[in-house]
């Protein structure tokens, strides 16, 4: 659905409601993936599919409702039912007027011709690549290729009219061996940059290079968490920067803003514009978004609002609002780690004794103040003993505070993207000194 | 409304185009979310969601499409993407692996339910949850209070090419409460009744079988106790689980590693594989001679109750684990096929637009017969863990630890003070096979999940584990605070 007919849509929806103000946010998304296991494709799917939500606010109460039926019934039903819903919820004595808008610019290379274009044929070519290397190295592979196109317009009653489109293309392979794994991914808005080929051979190496993996003792290891596993680690710090879990207290920033909570060569910033994830320059109440550091130099810089949060708190709005209803809060959407001055290669080399982790697993808060998570490793872990990687070891269990790695680390100098469900995180990888492990598994 | 005209259009398009099986799944869903937070409302939505998936069928390979414009026109187009899906899929294959159902059936079904929630005014739901937020905040610790709602409603119609039309009406229904406590550094938090709240197939009455406006100052209460309770010590201790924690344990030391395309590798990019192999069927001592899970997709209240799954097999019974010894798998047709077995109707989609694939259903731990206040009997040094907070297992389903939101430490056979930051952790058949006793039917409840994701794309489904109250010994706890 293109950007002209979204704005179409919205505005005809708008024109169908009596309520004070009006919101209508249209979403848009065609979207395929191939996945496979065993050099065999044992799911491939496509789906198209249009969203109307309209968000009603009617003497400071507000309704939500959604369909995705287009025709004018549709539409005089869904506004309908998001005023019926909101004469009845109780006032919000904190709701602020609906953001008025400003001119925003979409990131060049954000929507990408050849990404959307992209046919089952073409996923079928990139999983051929998986397949070869494959079949060349003794090994089986699992994983995926996907493309979507996706667009979201954003209209009010305020005046506020914003539309974004993008893509994305992306692919994932675990090669496996008898006793070992390994693991590698792309994504990017570009499926011209999406080296298939390049990342079977990534995980086929790492595969092969594990083998036969030794156990070695829990306890507290240097470790070098690749860029897939240190996003991981991440996606578990950026709800702290809600301003709602700031002022709720459920955050470790929770009144330390301008205080040093983190290491001095740690900047954390949330960037739609960062070139390797192009995003929109606004939300979902279609407000700009701003560009900001969350932490700089290891001092907690800002956390993010909407229009709700920003009122509440009397702070700027920095366009971090989801799709109504949110009762989760203004969330940082574009997570960037600023990189450091060494390659990778080189923290390995810098390493006397550790681990390198090319991914993690099963992530869960423990502490949610201290932000202590738990996880597993996987599908790639190496011991490094003299600068060097020195074959396979089991998989392990950590339990780590993230603040605590994030005042003992060293960042790498390569960013890579790392996109899976609910994020995409640019980071480079990362070396944390005393990275506790407690216990490790069967494989 | 009737689907038969655009089904058979898509059937016969499908055809036309070399699929050698195809069938279509028309869902209108309507789900309505109302959310309450520190006394304001949070959401308040009313959703509407209609569309139609396609699977086509051709040189043992698959391809699905979805689509939500209902017209001769557009039901073309998705059915012909759907099948140059699979001849995509096909031209890459090194084996088939795709099967089609054999058995067609033409029949009805219905959710079960007391009072239709459309019968309760909106004005009376919204405010049930005001006034049950409003009485978690006991004191100024508790900072954040939720109440929360959930009504779903989806409509399944669905055709094959062998023949089968089979209208399903589903009804789900939850509700929980949850509390916050905030202060000296530290966070706490209480959900009832379970850490998800109460998720039911049904209508009304599971809401007010939840009686969240009875127990929310308890609950604002033991959230603001916590804050002030001692850490849970770590160490080896007997360990009872009450009954919504056993249910998570199941969920994911049991459920997920016997999803049978888990087994064969199908899952092993994203959620991983399975410590139970195919080689280890009727073998592998999962648990001890306690442990006994089974599969019924037709109990009254489950998550996933329905008369036929997503692919058309009619719901039943069927052993996972049966007296400690792993026996079966949840299954597909075309993952049952492979191990010479019948599908036993566990496939399911999360709405119109995503694939069918094997999903956990309902996946009960059969009760025993220790009635719930007697597991404590012969515990001389335990603790006893209520409502999961944290849950982390590896990906071949063996190393886990969960942590719970409160607990007690159990001395001499008495429960005694309450404890903060609970956790265990072990390793799946050992821990099961230190099983040694499990509450009895009166502590056994259908305890559901309406949010489990697998897949990719990510699926959410719905799930029930039904289970009781169990005692473990000689666990790790602590794990994660000093051990």
């Amino acid at each position: 659905m293109e950007p002209n007919v979204r704005e179409t849509l919205a505005k005809r929806t708008l024109a169908h409601s009596t309520a004070d103000r009006t919101e209508v946010l249209i979403s848009y998304e065609n979207a395929a993936l191939t996945r496979f296991a065993h050099e065999n494709v044992h799911q491939n799917v496509a789906s198209e599919d249009a969203v109307i939500s309209v968000r009603a606010i009617v003497g400071g109460r507000t309704g939500v409702a959604q369909t995705n039926r287009t025709g004018d019934d549709a539409i005089r039903d869904v506004v309908e039912r998001a005023i019926e819903m909101a004469k009845l919820a109780p006032v919000d004595p904190a709701q602020p007027d609906l953001p008025a808008g400003a001119p925003t610019t979409t990131p060049p290379g954000a929507y990408v011709d050849a990404t959307a274009a992209a046919d089952a044929q073409t996923r079928a070519q990139m999983c051929g690549e998986f397949f070869r290397v494959a079949e060349r190295d003794g090994l089986w592979s699992a994983g995926y290729a996907s493309t979507a196109a996706r667009g979201y317009t954003v209209a009010n009653s305020n005046g506020a009219l914003a539309s974004f489109d993008g893509t994305t293309a992306g692919v994932d392979v675990k090669m496996s061996a008898a006793d070992s794994t390994g693991f590698a991914e792309s994504a990017s808005t570009d499926i011209r940059l999406v080296d298939a080929a390049a990342v079977a051979e990534t995980a086929a190496r790492k595969a092969r290079e594990t083998k036969a993996p030794k156990s070695v003792e829990p306890g507290a290891w240097t470790v070098i968490l690749e860029a897939p596993a240190f996003a991981e680690l991440l996606a578990f710090l950026g709800s702290h920067f809600s301003a709602q879990s700031y002022d709720e207290g459920s955050s470790f920033a929770s009144g330390a803003l301008g205080t040093t909570m983190l290491g001095e060569n740690v900047t954390l910033r949330d960037d739609y514009a960062h070139p390797l994830a192009l995003d929109a320059p606004f939300d979902f109440e279609g407000a700009p978004t701003q560009r900001l550091s969350l932490v700089e130099n290891g001092i907690v810089r800002s956390v993010v609002t909407d229009s709700y949060w920003a009122h509440k708190l009397d702070m700027d709005n920095t366009g971090h609002a989801l799709p109504a209803p949110n009762a989760y809060g203004p969330q940082p959407r574009n997570l960037v780690m600023m990189p450091g001055t060494r390659t990778t290669e080189e923290l390995i080399a810098s390493t006397k004794r550790g681990i390198l982790v090319s991914r993690l697993w099963y992530v869960r808060t423990v502490d949610q103040l201290q932000a202590i998570v738990t996880g597993m490793t996987r599908d790639g872990t190496y011991l490094i003993e003299d600068g060097k990687l020195a074959g396979g070891v089991r998989n392990l269990r950590f339990n780590q505070s993230i603040l605590e790695a994030l005042r003992h680390c060293e960042l790498a100098l390569d960013l890579h993207r790392s996109t899976t469900y609910g994020y995409s995180i640019v980071t480079p990888a990362v070396k944390i000194e005393n990275f506790a492990f407690s216990s490790t598994t069967e494989f | 409304m009737s689907f038969d005209g655009l089904a058979q259009r898509a059937l016969d398009t499908a055809a036309a185009r070399g699929s050698r099986y195809t069938d279509i799944r028309f869902d209108v869903a309507r789900t309505e979310r109302i959310e309450v937070r520190n006394g304001v409302i949070a959401a308040l939505a009313d959703g509407t969601s209609s569309g139609y998936g396609i699977r086509a069928l051709v040189d043992g390979a698959w391809g699905f499409a979805a689509g939500s414009e209902m017209t001769d026109g557009a039901i073309d187009v998705v059915a012909a993407r759907a099948v140059a899906m699979a001849k995509a899929a096909a031209s890459i294959a090194r084996a088939p692996i795709g099967a089609a159902p054999d058995r067609a059936y033409v029949d009805t079904f219905a959710t079960p339910m007391l009072r239709d929630p459309a019968s309760v005014p909106l004005g009376e739901r919204v405010a049930l949850l005001l006034e049950a937020e409003r009485l978690l905040h006991v004191g100024p610790e508790i900072a954040v209070g939720r109440a929360w709602l959930d009504l779903w409603r989806t409509d399944k119609t669905f055709y094959s090419s062998i023949g089968s039309r089979i209208e399903q009406q589903i009804r789900q229904t939850g509700s929980g409460i949850a509390a916050m406590a905030v202060g000296d550094g530290d966070a706490q938090t209480r959900s009832f009744p379970g850490d998800n709240g109460l998720y039911m197939s049904g209508g009304w009455e599971v809401v007010e079988r939840a009686a969240l406006r009875e127990n929310a100052a308890r609950i604002g209460e033991e959230a603001r106790a916590l804050l002030a309770a001692p850490q849970c010590p770590s160490g080896t201790f007997d360990v009872i689980l009450g009954g919504s924690q056993v249910s998570l344990q199941i969920h994911e030391s049991c459920g997920h590693p016997a999803e049978l395309d888990r087994v064969m590798g199908w899952e092993a990019n994203f959620s991983g594989t399975s410590f139970l192999e195919i080689a280890q069927l009727d073998k592998l001592k999962y648990g001890s001679d306690k442990v006994t899970i089974e599969i019924d997709n037709a109990m009254p209240g489950g998550m996933a109750t329905c008369g036929y799954d997503d692919e058309g097999t009619k719901s039943g019974r069927s052993d996972i684990v049966r007296d400690g010894i792993l026996v079966g798998y949840e299954t597909s047709n075309d993952t049952a096929r492979a191990i010479g077995r019948q599908s036993n109707g566990c496939v399911r989609a999360q709405s119109w637009e995503f694939v069918p694939m094997i999903r956990m259903c309902n996946l009960n731990l059969l009760p025993g017969d220790v009635p719930f206040d007697n597991l404590f009997d012969d515990v001389k040094d335990g603790i006893y863990m209520e409502s999961n907070r944290s849950w982390s297992i590896d990906d071949r389903r063996l190393n886990f630890q969960f942590g719970c939101e409160i607990a007690w430490e159990v001395k001499n056979g008495k429960r005694g003070r309450m404890l903060k930051n609970p956790t265990y952790a072990g390793m799946t058949p050992q821990f099961w096979g230190s099983c040694d006793a499990i509450g009895d039917e009166l502590a056994w409840f259908p305890w559901g999940t309406p949010n489990c994701g697998k897949g990719e794309p990510m699926q959410v489904g719905r799930t029930t584990q039904a289970a009781a109250p169990a005692r473990f010994r000689g666990v790790a706890v602590g794990v994660g605070y000093g051990a």
